[in-house]
């Protein structure tokens, strides 16, 4: 019989920040630590926007290629990992970079291969780590 | 004492916001890592990595998980700033990095910008099935 669990937070008995669950066999893993703790989707060109995320307040426009995105909940040191992609329109070689890294926030940055700074209209990016 | 809780669907107070368990399984990276190449191969923050070897410039190999893998047909990406500071100055579509052999117990990686070279950045995230 399916069975379905109501509840708005879960905590561990032992640590409130570590709940186990069985993987696909029989392994099993820390359930907080495999979560993405931010993801979005973001419009850098025209009126700047967020399409969708989880876990960021704010995206400020620095300028052309250049943003700052900031976290709800801050994580819980910087050395979180951070994989991204982003698409300047009909530039096949645009490039980007992590300009700065933080608990709180984040700036990326991109342009065309030939240096100049460039709007993307898609921005994405997802972090896992730890939350503070 | 442990407690074990059995469900097929977590869903908010409300009953909104369903998920099933297999997706909180499923969906959930497996692995993650950020770790340096320069000087000493330094993992600064992971979730199951048991360690990882400094293979030569540019490659460490393996990165070794500390619960394996179901298969080695897991999805993974990797990031490499390909340069040797840390503060990910570097535009990286210019370079190239990549996956070398991976198993079910570990894999490698290289880091690429005109030669092999140590990155003060290396970023990986893989989704798949643990054994």
């Amino acid at each position: 019989m399916a069975s379905i669990l109501k509840v708005d937070e879960m905590q561990g008995v032992t640590s409130a920040g570590d709940i186990t669950i069985t993987g696909e066999g029989t392994a099993t893993m820390r359930l907080q630590q495999g979560l993405a703790k931010a993801w979005i989707d973001y419009k850098g060109t025209s009126t700047n926007s967020i399409r969708d995320s989880l876990n960021f307040a704010s995206v400020s426009d620095n300028g052309t290629g250049d943003y700052t995105a900031s976290y709800t909940s801050a994580m819980g040191n910087a050395n979180y990992s951070a994989l991204y992609s982003a698409g300047v329109k009909n530039v096949i070689t645009a490039q980007e970079r992590l300009s700065a890294i933080a608990t709180d926030s984040y700036r990326i940055e991109m342009q065309e291969d030939g240096g100049s700074a460039s709007d993307s209209s898609y921005v994405m990016i997802a972090m896992h780590g730890d939350l503070a | 004492m442990a407690s074990e809780l059995r469900v097929n669907t977590l869903k908010d107070a409300s009953g909104n916001n369903s998920v099933g368990m297999s997706y909180v399984a499923n969906g959930s990276a497996k692995i993650w890592a950020n770790w340096t190449q320069v000087s000493t191969q330094t993992v600064r923050d992971s979730l199951n990595v048991s360690s990882i070897t400094d293979a030569g410039t540019g490659v460490t190999f393996p990165v070794s998980f500390t619960s394996a893998m179901a298969n080695n047909d897991y999805a993974g990406s990797y990031y490499t700033m390909a340069a040797s500071g840390e503060a990910r100055s570097s535009w990286n579509n210019d370079y190239v990095g990549g996956f070398g052999d991976k198993t079910t117990s570990q894999f490698g990686t290289q880091s690429y910008a005109a030669a092999l070279v140590d990155s003060g950045v290396n970023d990986v995230t893989i989704q798949g099935d643990l054994a």
